[in-house]
């Protein structure tokens, strides 16, 4: 006989049913860190690169497939795709499924993977979340599998210390990454501004480009002197043109063993840059707070930073815009000090991954020797390998001798620490609170610095 | 109710039944994740990292002590304050204007509720570019008629208008729709009746129409709370939080603790109590709305 008050005691136990297998579950559901991942068969794929046939026909016959989750941006995710076929049709057991995922998505997207236990085999890290990755026990140690047939001596050693965490590498390196002053020749032509020398030793300083951009800035036809660090966004990409701010001033962000911020993001030098920062949009007024869209490649603004990857981008969509005639690559400017920043994408391989020796496979074919001249040749990105850097006689050449210049002798990579979320948000925010919103440095630099140093508590 | 003959037995038996798989969802699908959540909200977690060690509020103490996450509040409430009047006000004059069955009305309704129907996303992206300052739809009508243009993004102190903007533009025909079924729902001959007895249009909006909407006042203001103080889509697309962190709600706060800043415990703690304060407002609106107001 069910009563009223039956059916509600009913109802009433069975969410509470539910909610206590809530509580009881809730630490056992994530372990899937399988011990499939922990050895990396250095016996296995040790002898050859060609042992194809000891992973690749795996239980029943039925090809492994291996998924790799990385950011799209179209002129890679195409050569990636080349790269895919040839391994498949030299690797018969093996498949690869390619996820581009956009940009802006790309960290959340991988990070909630990560969080759930589901990530994927192979996954796009970018150089200074790798600490990060690395302490919380998300990346397969690479060591075995880099002695055995990685060539890791051909890395450059500024790469290989950018991929290494606690003595360990934990990450292949796709490419390097600088960046260089894109500027308008037109524009530069138009308003009377001398061009810009293009060697390295001669990089203009703050002052000739904040003078450069005074005269090109002409507001009332909504055309801007200088987009000094990609508009005023906060993800990586935005965090890896501003830091040099910082560093050309002659300041740090962290101390050089990554565990105290008070002294360096808030030292008088730091301060340089981020005065100057804040003056080219709130004193100058030479940099616009909001830009239309591909405001360079319109002639909307005659000053910009930006990497050797977007050569063939803005060939690509634009070709009416040609380097050499209608704009120009100058080394990166500088102050107190010359320096650019470095550091870029690389594959990982997922510590919870069922196939780390198919994975890794894809991974070298990508990564090695033979892969990353593919991988220069079709993406002109900086070489993260000496026998690349070797190889083509135009990296010795205009314009990407800049680039491969300012990496040999200004590099500065950002800082290592697995509290680099915190960092990057936080040094983000400080310089978009100065351009932005004008606020007061002092009050900026407190609340960043505390930021910080609360989390760098953690891990001293 | 009780029910002692087997018929009735039967049919609560069923009642029970029909409603388990709903109770069971529920359970599942909120209470759940919920409970969770707290648990969470225990720990020093990292996103991406499954162990972590349990702390107990030292997550809730840190951030009652935060200034960015009482700054996010400040700006969730600014939005709700500003939104709840206004935007009930303009959907009952859009559905005053529309309720009755003349030839047109349905062409208003429809295009009045058509920016309902768009998603968040696609809406927030079309007002990123309405709103861009040299190049936007916006700001060129407000130079035709000689009025200076606005930088809804990248003007620290106008940017929450803008959001709140695109908020109201987005959600007004809904609880117009709301208000058209609550203003039809009373009866004609009241209005007769009045107008017999020499009231003017004003006195009959006063006297019989607000006091009759009052449930459908209650509903409409209870939702555009709930939903005002949990304002997020435009803020991640339009604004991403800024400028200067002026459009950072607490939603948008919350995303950024778990997800960028990869502080799973921290975020799910905002989450918490956010969820007390938005369920405490709920409560006392129901209290201070309920009415008893028949004809």
């Amino acid at each position: 006989m069910l009563t009223k008050k039956r059916m509600a005691m009913l109802l009433l136990a069975a969410c509470m049913i539910v909610s206590m297998l809530a509580a009881c579950s809730s630490g056992k559901s994530n372990n899937s860190s399988s011990s499939s991942g922990s050895e990396p068969s250095a016996s296995k794929s040790g002898e050859s690169p060609k042992a194809s046939d000891s992973g690749g026909k795996k239980d029943d016959g039925k090809p492994v497939e291996i998924v790799y989750w990385r950011h799209d941006f179209k002129p890679e995710i195409d050569t990636l795709n080349k790269l895919i076929k040839t391994f498949e049709d030299a690797n018969p057991g093996i498949k690869v499924k390619l996820v581009p995922i956009p940009y802006g998505d790309y960290e959340t997207k991988l990070r909630t993977a990560l969080g759930a236990g589901n990530p994927p085999d192979i996954m796009g890290i970018d150089g200074p979340n790798l600490a990060a990755y690395a302490h919380q026990d998300a990346l397969l140690p690479l060591d075995a599998y880099m002695d055995a047939d990685g060539d890791k001596g051909d890395i450059a050693p500024p790469v290989l210390q950018s991929l290494t965490y606690d003595g360990h590498i934990y990450a292949a390196p796709l490419n390097d990454a600088s960046i260089g002053m894109f500027y308008n020749k037109k524009l530069f032509e138009k308003n009377g501004v001398p061009l810009p020398s293009k060697d390295p030793a001669q990089a203009w300083t703050w002052d000739q480009v904040l003078d450069a951009a005074m005269k090109i800035n002409d507001p009332k036809n909504k055309i801007y002197g200088i987009d000094p660090a990609w508009g005023l966004g906060i993800d990586e990409g935005s965090t890896f043109v501003k830091m040099p701010f910082i560093w050309q001033g002659g300041g740090e962000i962290l101390s050089p063993d990554g565990t105290q911020v008070k002294g360096y993001l808030d030292s008088p030098e730091s301060r340089k840059g981020l005065e100057f920062f804040s003056s080219l949009y709130n004193v100058h007024k030479v940099a616009a707070k909001e830009l239309p869209p591909e405001p360079f490649e319109t002639g909307k603004v005659g000053i910009i930073v930006n990497g050797p990857w977007a050569i063939s981008g803005i060939a690509s969509a634009h070709p009416e815009f040609k380097l050499g005639e209608d704009w120009d690559i100058a080394p990166l400017w500088r102050d107190a000090k010359q320096v650019t920043p470095n550091g870029s994408w690389n594959m990982g391989i997922a510590k919870a991954s069922k196939h780390p020796d198919e994975a890794w496979k894809f991974v070298n074919w990508v990564t090695g020797v033979e892969g990353a001249k593919v991988w220069y040749e079709e993406t002109k990105n900086l070489p993260a390998r000496l026998s690349t850097a070797d190889a083509y006689p135009e990296l010795t050449q205009y314009p990407m001798n800049i680039f491969v210049e300012q990496s040999s002798k200004f590099a500065h990579p950002r800082p290592v620490t697995p509290a680099y979320p915190v960092v990057t948000t936080s040094v983000s925010k400080l310089f978009v609170d100065l351009g932005a919103a004008n606020r007061n440095l002092d009050e900026a630099l407190t609340e960043a610095v505390n930021t910080i140093d609360k989390e760098l508590q953690k891990y001293r | 109710m009780k029910s002692y003959s087997s018929i009735g037995r039967q049919e609560e038996r069923a009642a029970v039944y029909f409603i388990l798989p709903a109770v069971t969802s529920l359970a599942l699908f909120t209470f759940y994740p919920m409970i969770n959540a707290f648990i969470i909200s225990l720990k020093e977690q990292s996103l991406i990292n499954p162990v972590s060690e349990f702390i107990g509020f030292r997550n809730y103490r840190d951030l009652l002590v935060d200034p960015k996450f009482w700054n996010s509040l400040v700006h969730s409430f600014h939005f709700a304050i500003f939104v709840i009047p206004v935007q009930t006000i303009i959907a009952l004059s859009m559905a005053l204007l529309v309720y009755r069955k003349r030839w047109l009305s349905g062409l208003f309704r429809t295009s009045y509720f058509l920016p309902v129907v768009i998603a968040m996303g696609v809406a927030s992206t079309l007002f990123k570019l309405v709103y861009n300052k040299d190049y936007g739809l916006l700001n060129s009508i407000l130079s035709t008629f000689g009025i200076p243009p606005v930088a809804f993004l990248s003007d620290p102190s106008a940017a929450m208008y803008g959001i709140m903007l695109l908020g109201m533009w987005k959600a007004a025909g809904f609880f117009m729709i709301v208000f058209i079924a609550g203003l039809n729902g009373i009866p004609a001959d009241l209005y007769e009746a009045a107008e017999v007895d020499g009231a003017t249009r004003m006195q009959q909006f006063f006297r019989i129409t607000l006091p009759l909407l009052r449930r459908t006042m209650a509903f409409v203001i209870i939702i555009t709370t709930m939903d005002a103080i949990k304002i997020s889509g435009p803020v991640f697309i339009m604004t991403g939080g800024g400028p200067g962190d002026s459009t950072t709600t607490a939603v948008y706060f919350i995303y950024k603790m778990a997800f960028l800043q990869m502080q799973l415990g921290y975020g799910a703690a905002a989450a918490f109590l956010l969820f007390v304060i938005v369920m405490i407002i709920s409560i006392v609106q129901l209290r201070v709305l309920k009415s008893d107001v028949e004809y």
